[in-house]
C-alpha cells in the first residue's frame, strides 16, 4: 500500500510540471499586460510601468520568468510574489484558505448527507409518486445555478426583514473574537452558502447513487442475501450501499478542484472571503505567479482527489486491494 | 513675495466668510482647522459618537497609498492622512489642510508653505517639515514607487526641489511658473518616522518602499494625521478604522472632529450584493448609479429608512464617443478626419433620449472638458451640442458624397464599400450596453451600420490607447482645473488615443505638431501656454478658448454628464455626496450619528 501510494505521489510530479507549463504558457498569450489596469490613473505614465516591470521581472522573456519562478518553487518552495497584493502568493492564499475549506467542506458534506439518502430511497421506490417528485426536485436544483438560487434566497430573506443577506458574519462579528453569539452568527450567515452550492450538488449525486444501487440490486449476492433470510437493514447496508458507493468515492475525488473553482459566482455574489474571487481577479488582471499558482493548486487537488479516492477505495473495497 | 490666498477681488460672501474663517485661524497659535459655512450642502452641528459603515468594492492591495494604485486603498487612505490643501466641500476652492497658510513669489517659481502647528501623528509623534520634505523626494518623487508621481514633479528634467526651511516651513522651488501646482499640493502627506526604513534615505532600495504597509501589516505601524485611524483589517472582509484622538479639525462650535467614533469598509463587490446589504441595514451609505436609482428611491418613498440624494457634480465622468482618426481602415479615417462627418454624427446622437431611458432622467447635458458644475472654468457650450436631428444627419452626409448606392439601406463609401463601423464599449457596465444600442439603432436610420464590440471596461482606455478601434464609448473623469486634464484633452498627450498619429515616439518629446489639424495646434498651445500662465483670469480666458474650440471640432463627443447619486441611511446627519478617491475632498468627518 506505501508503495503504491509512493508510485503514484511520484507519478504526479511530472505531471504537474507540464500543467504548470500549460498554465504559464495560457496565461502568457492574454492580450495585454499587468500594467494596463492603471493606465487611467493620472499618476501613471510609460516610466512607472517600465519601472513596474522591472521590479516585477516582467521586463524578461516569458522562459525566463517560468524557470525562475520554478526554481523558486522547488528550491525554496516559493511560488512567487503576488504582483497585485505585493506580498508571496502562499501568505494571500493562505489567509482565505480556512475559509474555503470550511465551506467546501460543509457543502460536499451536506449534499452527501441528503443525496446518498435520498438516491438509496429512490432506488428502492422506484415508482413512487414520492420518488419522481424527488427526482423532479433533483432536477430543478441541477438546473438553478448556485448563485441564482443564492440569489432567490437573499430577495427571500430581505423580504423577511432579515439582514443575514451575505458575507460570513454581521458586520460588528466580522473582527470580533470567537464568541457563542459570533458562532450563532456565522450559522445564521452559513446556511445561504451551504444550502445553495449543496443543493445543486444534490441531483447529480443523487441519480448517481440511485443507478448504481439499481445496478448492485439486481446483483446475485443481494437476492441471495435476502434468500437467506438477513434483514432488510442488513442486505440494504451491508450487502447493496457498500457496494453501491464506490463510484461515488471516485466522484468526491474529483470535486476536490471545485474547493477553488467552484464557488466563483456564488463567492462574489454572496461576498465570501474565498479563494475563487482571488483566481478570477488574478486571471483578468494578469496576476500571473497567483494565477499560475492557484491553477496548480487546483490540479494539484486534482491529483491527489484521485489518489485519495483510491486510497478511501481500497478501503471501501477488499477487490480493489486484491487485485 | 505676494500671498495669492485671500481672493481680494472677490466679493461673494462665502468667499469672504473663508476669509474670515482665515484669518480667525492664522491668528491662533496651535491652530485646529475649524470647517464650517456649509450650511447650504445642509451641514449642521452634529453630536460626537456612534459610528458607520461604507463600501469598499474590493479588498485593499497594500494598506500605503504609494505602494500600489488602487481605488480601494484610496478610499482607506483618504480617511487616514492629509495633504497641505484641500477642496472646499462646496466651491471645491482649494483651503488650507496641514498647510496653514502659503506664499507663491512673484516669478511663480517658489512655494512657501507655513505648516499648521501643533499636529500630532496618531501615534503623538509630531508632524513636521521633514516629514512633509520626506514625503515628496522620498516617496512621491521616487520613480520606483509604483502609485508615485515623479513625472509631475520633474519640470525640465530636473525633480521638483523641498526643503524644510524650519520646522514648520516648506519651501518648494520650481523650474518654471506652475499655476496648477497647488492641485498637487494635495498629495497625502506620509510619516517620516514610520517610513523612512522604506526609503533610499534610509538605506533601503528604491523599490523597496512599495513594500511597506502590506495588508497584514500591524494596524499600529499605519500612522497618519487624517481624521481616522486603522484599527484592523479582517482579509477579504472589512477594514475598521477608528476615531484618530490627534485629528486637527473642529466644527463651527469647536467640536472636536470626525463626529463619529468609528468608520468601518465592508468588502463586497457585488453592486446586487452592496444594494442588498445596504437594504438589509448593514451598510449605511451607497453610491448608486442612475439605472439603479428608481428602485431604491420606490423603497424610500414607501417608507424605507434611508434616503436617496442626487447631487451636481464637477468630479464623475461624462460618457463620450470618439472617432479613430488613425482608423486602420483608411477610407474610414479620412472621414472620421472630416468634421462635417463629426457634426453629422452628433446630430444622429439623441442626447436626452440617453439621458432620459438610461440613465432615469438623472444626468444633464455636458460641457467640453470640463464640468457645467465647474464655476471656476465652465464656459456654456450647449449652443454646439446641437440637436437630435435624423434628417440634418442624413442630409450632411449626403452632402459629404456617402450615398446608398447598391440600395441596402446602408450608405456606400467612395470605394463601394458599405458605411460600416464597429463601436467599442463596454459590456460590464450599467449604462454603456444601452447606450451603445440607442446610437446603434438611431445611425442605422440614416444609414451607418453599426457594429457592436463589446469588451470590458477596464480594457477601454488600453484598447483605445492601441488605436485598435474606429468608434469607441468610454469616459474619462472631470476634474476642477483643466490642467489636471492636459494628458487627455490637448493634442498629442498620453491619453489623446484617438488621434494617435500626434504622439512622440518617446515619452516628454514634442508630439507630432505638423500632422495636427489647425485647431488641434491652436489647443496644444493653449495648453502650453496655460499651463506656465499665473494669472488666473488669462488662464480661464486660455481655457474658454479651448473649450469653445472643443465644441465646435469635436475631437470627442462628449453625451452627457451623470448626476451624482448617493443613499444614506437615514440615522445619519451631514451627508455630503463623496464621489470616492478624489484626494483633497473628504466630507466624511462631517458625519454624525443622529
Amino acid at each position: 500500500m506505501l508503495s503504491f501510494i509512493l508510485r503514484r505521489v511520484l507519478g504526479m510530479l511530472p505531471t504537474l510540471l507540464v500543467i504548470s507549463a500549460v498554465c504559464f504558457l495560457v496565461i502568457k498569450l492574454q492580450p495585454g499586460s499587468f500594467t494596463d489596469q492603471y493606465l487611467e490613473d493620472p499618476r501613471f505614465t510609460r516610466e512607472t510601468a517600465a519601472a513596474i516591470s522591472r521590479q516585477l521581472g516582467l521586463d524578461q522573456p516569458p522562459v525566463a520568468q517560468y524557470f525562475h519562478w520554478l526554481g523558486g518553487v522547488l528550491t525554496r518552495f516559493d511560488f512567487g510574489y503576488s504582483f497585485l497584493q505585493n506580498r508571496p502568493v502562499v501568505t494571500v492564499i493562505g489567509e482565505l484558505l480556512g475559509w474555503t475549506v470550511f465551506i467546501a467542506l460543509l457543502t460536499l458534506l451536506l449534499s452527501w448527507v441528503i443525496a446518498v439518502p435520498l438516491g438509496i430511497y429512490t432506488a428502492f421506490n422506484r415508482h413512487s409518486a414520492s420518488s419522481q417528485v424527488i427526482g423532479v426536485l433533483g432536477y430543478l436544483g441541477l438546473a438553478i445555478p448556485d448563485f441564482l438560487a443564492a440569489l432567490l434566497i437573499v430577495a427571500v430573506v430581505l423580504r423577511l426583514g432579515g439582514t443575514n443577506v451575505g458575507g460570513l458574519f454581521s458586520p460588528k462579528y466580522i473582527d470580533a473574537p470567537w464568541s457563542w453569539a459570533r458562532v450563532l452568527d456565522l450559522l445564521n450567515h452559513l446556511w445561504i452558502p451551504v444550502v445553495a452550492v449543496g443543493l445543486e450538488g444534490v441531483a447529480g449525486l443523487m441519480r448517481q447513487m440511485r443507478a448504481s444501487m439499481l445496478d448492485v440490486l439486481g446483483q446475485d449476492y443481494v437476492r441471495t442475501a435476502r434468500a437467506k433470510g438477513a434483514p432488510q437493514r442488513r442486505v440494504i447496508w451491508r450487502h447493496a450501499v457498500r457496494n453501491a458507493i464506490n463510484p461515488l468515492i471516485s466522484l468526491a475525488g474529483l470535486s476536490l478542484p471545485t474547493l477553488i473553482s467552484g464557488t466563483i459566482i456564488i463567492s462574489i455574489v454572496l461576498n465570501l472571503p474565498t479563494i475563487g474571487p482571488l483566481l478570477y481577479d488574478s486571471l483578468v488582471n494578469k496576476d500571473q505567479y497567483m494565477a499560475l499558482t492557484l491553477l496548480m493548486f487546483s490540479a494539484a487537488l486534482l491529483l491527489l482527489g484521485n489518489l485519495l479516492a483510491d486510497i478511501a477505495l481500497a478501503w471501501a473495497d477488499p477487490r480493489v486491494r486484491y487485485s | 513675495m505676494r500671498p495669492i490666498r485671500l481672493p481680494a477681488r472677490q466679493k461673494s460672501a462665502l468667499s469672504a466668510l473663508v476669509c474670515s474663517t482665515l484669518a480667525l485661524s492664522l491668528s491662533a497659535s496651535a491652530a485646529p482647522k475649524k470647517v464650517s459655512g456649509y450650511e447650504s450642502l445642509g451641514v449642521t452641528a452634529g453630536k460626537t459618537g456612534g459610528g458607520a459603515t461604507l463600501i469598499l468594492g474590493d479588498s485593499p492591495q497594500s494598506l500605503n497609498y504609494y505602494g500600489a494604485i488602487d481605488n480601494n486603498l484610496g478610499l482607506i487612505s483618504q480617511q487616514l492622512f492629509d495633504g497641505l490643501v484641500e477642496f472646499n466641500y462646496a466651491t471645491y476652492k482649494l483651503e488650507p489642510a496641514l498647510a496653514e497658510s502659503w506664499t507663491v513669489s512673484a516669478d511663480g517659481k517658489t512655494y512657501t508653505f507655513k505648516l499648521r502647528q501643533g499636529v500630532k501623528w496618531s501615534d503623538g509623534e509630531p508632524f513636521t517639515a521633514d516629514d512633509v520634505v520626506f514625503t515628496y523626494e522620498q516617496i512621491i518623487e521616487n520613480p520606483e514607487a509604483r502609485a508615485g508621481d515623479a513625472a509631475t514633479f520633474t519640470q525640465n528634467g530636473k525633480k521638483v526641489n523641498f526643503e524644510a526651511v524650519d520646522k514648520n516651513t516648506v519651501r518648494v522651488t520650481l523650474q518654471k511658473p506652475t499655476p496648477a501646482f497647488l492641485l498637487q499640493m494635495r498629495n497625502f502627506i506620509m510619516p517620516k518616522h514610520k517610513l523612512i526604513k522604506f526609503s533610499v534615505e534610509g538605506g533601503a532600495k528604491a523599490a523597496d518602499l512599495n513594500n511597506a504597509w502590506p495588508t497584514n501589516v500591524a494596524p499600529a505601524e499605519v500612522v497618519g494625521t487624517g481624521p481616522f485611524k486603522l484599527n484592523s483589517y479582517t482579509a477579504g472582509q472589512k477594514v475598521s478604522l477608528v476615531r484618530n484622538p490627534n485629528s486637527w479639525k473642529v466644527d463651527a462650535k469647536g467640536t472636536k472632529l470626525p463626529y463619529l467614533d468609528t468608520l468601518d469598509f465592508l468588502i463586497i463587490r457585488d453592486p446586487q450584493a452592496q444594494v442588498a446589504q445596504f437594504l438589509a441595514g448593514n451598510v449605511d451609505q451607497l453610491n448608486i448609479t442612475g439605472a439603479q436609482f428608481p428602485d431604491l428611491k420606490q423603497k424610500e418613498v414607501a417608507g424605507a429608512p434611508f434616503k436617496v440624494v442626487r447631487s451636481t457634480a464637477l468630479f464623475g465622468s461624462p460618457p463620450f464617443v470618439a472617432f479613430n482618426f488613425d482608423a486602420k481602415d483608411a477610407a474610414l479615417a479620412k472621414l472620421f478626419s472630416n468634421l462635417k462627418f463629426r457634426v453629422a454624427a452628433q446630430s444622429a446622437l439623441n442626447r436626452n433620449r440617453l439621458i432620459e431611458t438610461v440613465y432615469n432622467g438623472l444626468a444633464g447635458l455636458p460641457g467640453h472638458g470640463v464640468a457645467p458644475a465647474n464655476k471656476e472654468f465652465y464656459v456654456n457650450t450647449k449652443g454646439s451640442l446641437g440637436s437630435f436631428d435624423l434628417a440634418a444627419a442624413g442630409a450632411a452626409l449626403d452632402a459629404l458624397g456617402l450615398k446608398d448606392t447598391d440600395g441596402n439601406g446602408v450608405r456606400n463609401l467612395p470605394g463601394g464599400k458599405d458605411l460600416e463601423i464597429s463601436l467599442t464599449y463596454g459590456t460590464d457596465s450599467s449604462v454603456y450596453p444601452a447606450i451603445a444600442t440607442i446610437i446603434q439603432n438611431d445611425f442605422k436610420a440614416v444609414g451607418i451600420k453599426v457594429n457592436l464590440q463589446g469588451i470590458l471596461v477596464k480594457n477601454l482606455l488600453s484598447t483605445g490607447l492601441s488605436g485598435n478601434f474606429e468608434m469607441i464609448l468610454h469616459a474619462f473623469g472631470d476634474q476642477p482645473d483643466p490642467e489636471l486634464r492636459r494628458p487627455i484633452w490637448q493634442p498629442g498627450g498620453a491619453l489623446y488615443y484617438w488621434h494617435r498619429s500626434l504622439q512622440s515616439a518617446t515619452d516628454g518629446a514634442a508630439p507630432n505638431i505638423a500632422k495636427m489639424f489647425p485647431w488641434e495646434k491652436e489647443i496644444y498651445s493653449i495648453f502650453e501656454t496655460a499651463a506656465v500662465t499665473p494669472d488666473r483670469a488669462q488662464r480661464k480666458a486660455l481655457y474658454t478658448r479651448w473649450q469653445l474650440l472643443f465644441a465646435h471640432n469635436l475631437p470627442v463627443i462628449p453625451l452627457l454628464k451623470p448626476e451624482n447619486i448617493g443613499a444614506v441611511s437615514n440615522k445619519y446627519g451631514n451627508y455630503v455626496y463623496n464621489l470616492g478617491v478624489i484626494p483633497g475632498y473628504n466630507p466624511v468627518p462631517l458625519i454624525y450619528q443622529k
